[in-house]
């Protein structure tokens, strides 16, 4: 039965390079780079992958390996530290390497764990073995950029990984429903993807979480979800706000909080109604979210970040020093953000609204904002209760059948209307 | 009845169209006669004629080719300071050809521009003056930094006093061969007070549904243009149930994109007549008046009014506590 319980993204790790989500040009890059050892030793011995966590960087070398009929000899940053260890096993690796009749790949994961002088020395003997290297060597790291790296950097090909779009998530994620015969609905996987931002590792083990042992998933079993790692340290955070008893205590909480202010924001915005129980004190704590969203309307028009601090100070202690009278609320758990939610599923509708807007802007000397606000309301009326003139303004305004659909709300009034169009 | 945007179709081709403003249109007048035009400010609030005084300015300089000597901009899409450095340069400073030196460069909402980028402005409106001259048009010119200000020859424009308010709906609907009765033209002033793109918008929604313009119907229209059940979103409130409210105001805003400030509009009116404490009304007259200005200046609407929600469910409490 251990089967049952093993890691998603293990199990459905992705054997050929053709199931990897995004970075094409990459795989391509490091492909014909290991391809061009049969020709003999390149100028470049060493590659490094490099780019954010979780986007595919070992899958591509372990699925180049196994396509290539390549051994992979791997080993990552907490199996090597020093010199001597990285001398030990990466040094024989790739001195040796061409004696066997297979051919091997030296992977080093995880540079960026070579970590200031505990580990000193590393980079060097990193440095040293991709000079004299005799078998292709991969370095994966999140930043090749750090100054440590400069030297060895010289002595690599640089491929980068970017983040793939959460359209290529997606399609990843649909590849593991239909492996697990799980059938969800329609924006479960589109929300998971979309939530991952590029990180296809967590996307899939937030499927897991969420999906395993059943057969449907709905949006609302997803919608919780918080962001990615952030979900326990953001609760404690959001306790320590809204229950703060001092307005020190409460500020300090947003250094624990890993997540950026507007989000955090959104997340105290969300969860104060539930957790102030009396009109006033609920009144005080709303006033002061009010007061960090001036601040934080100031900073747009001033950029001046400076102003930053009484966002702060509102949203953390504001918010703490509004309880008077309230009492704890039982338990009531902390929400994620409803209003992100909707702001998503409502995304499709809003780009409608814009591209309308824009139709609009065009013959109304109006900005795209108040096209929709101020003259889409009307369009709506017109088309409603008059199809001659919703037709004729229609034409005017370029409009396709599915925005004037939109438009009117309904499949047979649209029909009425596209009939005076032809 | 015709088949296309009223609003567009009856906006003042030429200054001598436009019977609104009189003073600024004269002065606007000498500008097109001497073939001069300083660099302008336009403030005052929508529907009052900004855009369309510099369209008929720039037609009455240029002719019917008026297009190929001017740019439109609006700010409020276009607010970043790339488009400052580069699109607006790229117009200024290239020559224009005929007869008149310069273009001219309508820069609308300029007041929802980033300082930063109204920075860059000034100093491409110095820089290329020879070239070019811009019209900004604002709701609010002290939003417009100092010294763009002081570069700009200011007019102010008004909402339309009431006669001439009735002058264009009355032709426009003559034109139309609408029925407009006395008390819907009324209705149209009451709800839009002096917008006109409001109200022509609103008398074309009321005519579309072929019956004849009365106060009724107008009410009706903007009930529909604003299908933001406010009074029953305070009524919600003050029973106590805060969430419920908000989930109503969040439904207006993102489902049905009502402007934050048509909701604290009819939030206003209904304050008055909500079953409060009477102390409480003026109090919350004043919390409306302070967040109206912060939506002007651009806050989260829904953030700030759920801080008034907040407060309607405290003045809901006391009249408990009062029984």
């Amino acid at each position: 039965m251990q089967f049952l319980y093993t890691a998603w993204p293990v199990k459905h790790k992705p054997t050929s390079t053709a199931e990897i989500v995004g970075n094409p040009s990459a795989i391509k890059t490091l492909r014909d780079w290991l391809q061009s050892w049969n020709k003999g030793v390149p100028k470049k011995r060493a590659a490094c992958l490099y780019g954010p966590p979780g986007i595919g960087k070992t899958v591509t070398v372990e699925a180049l390996a196994h396509e290539l009929h390549m051994e992979l000899v791997e080993k990552n940053a907490s199996d090597y530290r020093t010199e001597d260890a990285i001398n030990r096993f990466a040094g024989l690796a790739s001195q040796y390497g061409s004696l066997f009749d297979v051919k091997r790949i030296v992977l080093l994961d995880e540079l960026d764990g070579l970590m200031g002088n505990a580990d000193k020395g590393g980079v060097k003997a990193i440095t040293n073995i991709v000079k004299t290297a005799r078998c292709p060597v991969v370095l994966i790291a999140n930043n090749a950029y750090d100054p440590r790296f400069r030297t060895l950097r010289s002595y690599c090909v640089l491929i980068e990984f970017k983040k793939p779009s959460a359209s290529a998530v997606l399609k990843n994620l649909q590849r593991i429903s239909e492996r697990e015969g799980i059938q969800p609905d329609e924006n479960v996987l589109k929300f998971l993807a979309q939530r991952a931002e590029g990180d296809v590792r967590s996307a899939v083990n937030d499927f897991q979480a969420l999906a395993q042992g059943k057969k449907r998933l709905t949006y609302e079993d997803v919608s919780w979800l918080a962001h990615r790692d952030r979900q326990d340290s953001i609760f404690n955070v959001i306790k320590l706000i809204i229950y703060g008893r001092t307005s020190l205590g409460a500020k300090q909480a947003l250094d624990m909080a890993d997540v950026d202010i507007d989000m955090l924001f959104e997340w105290i915005y969300e969860n104060v109604p539930a957790h102030f129980t009396d009109p006033h004190d609920l009144a005080q704590a709303m006033d002061a979210l009010a007061m960090a969203d001036v601040y934080r309307g100031r900073i747009r028009a001033s950029q001046d970040w400076s102003f930053l601090r009484y966002v702060i100070d509102y949203m953390t202690a504001g918010v703490a020093m509004a309880r008077q009278n309230s009492k704890v609320s039982g338990w009531v758990p902390f929400k994620f953000p409803s209003r992100i939610i909707m702001l998503s599923r409502s995304k499709a509708e809003r780009a409608m609204r814009k591209n309308i807007g824009l139709k609009i802007r065009r013959k109304c000397h109006i900005s795209v904002t108040r096209a929709s606000k101020e003259v889409l309301p009307y369009l709506r009326i017109i088309f409603k209760n008059n199809a001659p003139m919703a037709a004729g303004i229609a034409k005017w305004l370029d409009l396709d059948s599915e925005m004037v659909e939109y438009i009117v709300g309904s499949k047979a009034k649209t029909g009425a209307i596209t009939a005076f169009l032809s | 009845m015709s088949f296309e945007m009223w609003a567009e179709k009856y906006r003042p081709k030429q200054l001598n169209d436009m019977v609104d403003q009189k003073t600024i249109v004269e002065r606007l007048k000498s500008f097109a006669k001497s073939k001069n035009v300083p660099h302008c400010i336009f403030a005052g609030p929508p529907g009052t004629g900004k855009t369309t005084a510099a369209l008929c300015l720039a037609r009455d300089l240029y002719g019917e080719s008026y297009r190929e000597h001017l740019m439109e901009l609006n700010a409020s899409d276009e607010r970043g300071i790339n488009v400052v450095r580069e699109t607006v340069k790229t117009f200024a400073r290239s020559r224009s050809i005929g007869e008149i030196p310069f273009k001219i460069l309508i820069l609308d909402e300029a007041d929802n521009m980033t300082s930063d980028a109204q920075q860059a402005l000034r100093r491409t409106m110095e820089r290329y003056t020879e070239t070019c001259r811009f019209i900004m048009c604002a709701n609010y010119s002290g939003k417009i930094i100092e010294p763009i200000q002081s570069r700009c020859a200011p007019f102010r424009f008004s909402f339309l006093p009431r006669e001439e308010h009735d002058t264009y709906i009355k032709h426009i609907a003559e034109r139309e061969n609408i029925q407009l009765l006395a008390d819907g033209l009324e209705a149209i002033f009451e709800v839009c007070g002096g917008d006109l793109r409001r109200a022509i918008n609103t008398l074309q929604a009321a005519a579309s549904m072929n019956k004849p313009v009365d106060s009724l119907l107008v009410y009706s229209v903007t009930g529909k243009a604003s299908p933001s059940d406010v009074h029953k979103m305070l009524t919600t409130a003050i029973s106590g149930d805060f969430l419920g409210a908000r989930k109503r105001l969040r439904d207006m805003i993102q489902k049905y994109g009502v402007a934050g400030v048509d909701i604290i509009r009819q939030i206003h009116k209904e304050i008055f007549k909500a079953d409060i404490p009477e102390p409480w009304k003026i109090k919350l007259a004043a919390i409306t008046g302070e967040i109206d200005y912060r939506l002007v200046e651009g806050a989260d609407e829904e953030v700030q009014l759920s801080a008034l929600l907040a407060r309607l469910v405290e003045a809901g409490s006391e009249i408990k506590k009062g029984d």
